[in-house]
């Protein structure tokens, strides 16, 4: 009998001391303690500077994207990814480091490289990727990155995008007619000597 | 009626069994008699994609088995790949790697503290514990990028060092974190509500527990004291002073669920007294690239190494044939013992002692499924 008593009286403290917790934490309500209205608000995102120093490095995690301009097509990106949801197809430019305009190819890198390679196709498949960064550390241009962050001034952060057709989150990052383009400058070239 | 027994199904898909696991239960009325785990769930392949794919792109499907406790899971494989190959690590890594993974360790324990209060239908403290979580899902964030599935310790270094202001930080985030250990010990461990629904019930014996290959918090709080950091002290935590708690039967019988549930508390706050000693002994400068090989290609042969993870004794078994793609990973997941145990423990109880069983022993379905 007296343990029912006691029973009911502990279990009334017990209440009585996890609501005061409660109301304390009520008290001290302040902007953060409170659900975030999603879509107009956005938790902030924590800043790392920009830089190839590992201090300094960016470790976004959000949409892939590559500065083609830059790209060597060394593949290295390619090989490192461990769902292979990057595809890269190169064709070996007339001359090396040269301008070809007809199709919008850049010779030089802006590290100052001579480029080899053209790069006629550079898929990214954001539904396979895993977002584990690897494929940005091995790339010797810099040129394959996340969105946001640091290099927000050319890519603003991206990492709640969605499209109503799957195929449409395959990024293609080559400019489009490179691979016909390059093709047909061979070929006159061909033709020529 | 005449002992017909019952098959209650329950899951794939309820609130309860924390993720997707079916639990097959024979009842006599609202008594248990008998449970048969049904898993595969989320079975994915880990261990088959980890033989076409190099060394270091396991570690992106390592992080994924336990995503509660990813910065353990990775410690766990590094640090086998390193005993495969004979690498040295430098200081400064082990203490960053000590740091990220008893810092993971409270966020896991956290979420599963507070996700099994709400299972006992406490749900406020475990609004309050997920917000400490997220501070140290900050931390990480600012680490490496991720919240979740890191990436970050590589064989042989980390990705990154770490950012600047990140040693405050903690420090920061440690100072007003003790306190609210206190407090969840009042709004929920010694809840008679909770107590009452925890206490005496679901006792797993040191002895079935041996039996059945658990380890971690679950077997410390039968009263077993094994802790892997501390019997065979892996990377530095031979340097550390704590304590390994275990399972004292305050408020029931020893190895009750308010034991596992309370064994995790109390390693909190030494995961919290690890970090401290680790970010003072820290070491300022030293590259976190220096040990990382250009081409990770380990020698023929074979190692089994174990780590303690989060939820327990976390094993690797790696092959190699000298090749750069791994013969074979094999994995020990801590979570697949704790699961096997459960009919053991939960005969003669009733339904709902059931779920607060299982919310004690914390399993986590992507490893056990792998
Ligand atoms: S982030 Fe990882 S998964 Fe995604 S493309 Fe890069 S390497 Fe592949
Ligand atoms: S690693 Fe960089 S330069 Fe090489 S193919 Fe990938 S994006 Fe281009």
């Amino acid at each position: 009998m007296s343990r029912y008593f006691r029973n009911i009286a502990e279990s009334l403290s017990s209440l009585l001391t996890g609501m005061g917790i409660t109301f304390t934490h009520m008290l001290k309500i302040k902007k953060g303690n409170v659900t975030l209205q999603y879509p107009e608000e956005k938790w902030p995102r924590p800043e790392r500077n920009i830089g190839f120093n590992h201090e300094d490095y960016n470790v976004i995690r959000s949409r892939l994207t590559v500065d083609i301009n830059d790209c060597i097509g060394c593949l290295k990106c390619e090989r490192i990814c461990p769902v292979q949801c990057i595809k890269i197809e190169t064709e070996k430019a007339p001359v090396r480091g040269e301008d070809i305009n007809e199709i919008n190819h850049v010779g030089i890198t802006s590290n100052g490289t001579n480029k080899v390679q053209v790069v006629t196709r550079f898929d990214i498949d954001m539904t396979e990727c895993c977002y584990c960064n690897l494929c940005t550390y091995p790339c010797p241009e810099e040129c394959i990155y996340m969105t946001g962050g640091p290099n927000s001034k050319k890519h603003p952060i991206d990492y709640e995008f969605s499209e109503h057709d799957r195929s449409d989150l395959i990024y293609r990052f080559a400019k489009p007619g490179t691979k016909e383009g390059i093709q047909k400058v061979k070929s006159k070239q061909g033709a020529q000597s | 009626m005449d002992g017909d027994l019952m098959t209650i199904n329950m899951g794939p898909n309820h609130p309860a069994t924390h993720g997707v696991l079916r639990l097959k239960c024979q009842t006599d009325g609202e008594i248990i008699s008998g449970i048969t785990p049904v898993i595969g769930y989320l079975h994915r392949c880990f261990e088959k994609h980890s033989e076409n794919v190099t060394y270091e792109q396991v570690i992106p499907y390592v992080d994924r088995c336990d995503y509660l406790s990813s910065m353990t899971m990775d410690f766990g494989y590094v640090v086998a790949v390193e005993k495969l190959m004979n690498i040295e690590v430098p200081e400064k890594v082990e203490y960053i790697r000590v740091v990220m993974a008893e810092l993971q360790r409270i966020a896991s324990h956290l979420l599963a503290l507070g996700v099994y209060g709400m299972d006992m239908g406490a749900f406020t403290p475990m609004l309050y514990m997920l917000k400490e979580r997220e501070r140290i899902l900050d931390l990480f964030e600012l680490t490496c990028g991720a919240r979740l599935l890191y990436n970050y310790m590589w064989v042989g270094g980390l990705s990154h060092d770490l950012p600047r202001g990140f040693v405050e930080m903690t420090y920061q985030f440690l100072d007003q974190f003790e306190p609210k250990i206190d407090e969840y010990d009042n709004v929920l461990s010694n809840n008679k509500i909770f107590v009452e629904r925890t206490a005496d019930i679901g006792v797993l014996p040191p002895d079935v527990a041996v039996n059945y290959g658990v380890t971690g918090p679950n077997l410390r709080a039968s009263g077993v004291k094994w802790d892997l950091r501390k019997n065979e002290a892996y990377s530095i935590y031979d340097r550390f002073d704590f304590e390994v708690p275990i399972g004292e039967g305050i408020k029931g019988t020893v190895g009750d669920c308010w034991d596992r549930y309370y064994v995790r508390m109390i390693e909190i706050r030494e995961s919290v007294k690890i970090v401290r000693q680790a970010l003072a002994k820290m070491p300022k400068d030293g590259d976190v690239h220096k040990a990382v090989p250009k081409k990770i290609r380990p020698p023929k042969g074979s190692i089994y190494s174990r780590t303690e993870s989060s939820r327990g004794d976390l094993g690797y078994y790696i092959i190699s044939d000298g090749t750069p793609t791994p013969s074979r990973v094999k994995m020990r997941s801590p979570s697949f013992a704790s699961l096997s145990a459960i009919s053991e423990i939960s005969e003669g109880w009733m339904m709902s002692d059931m779920i607060s069983v299982l919310g004690s022993l914390d399993i986590v379905l992507g490893e056990i499924d792998r």
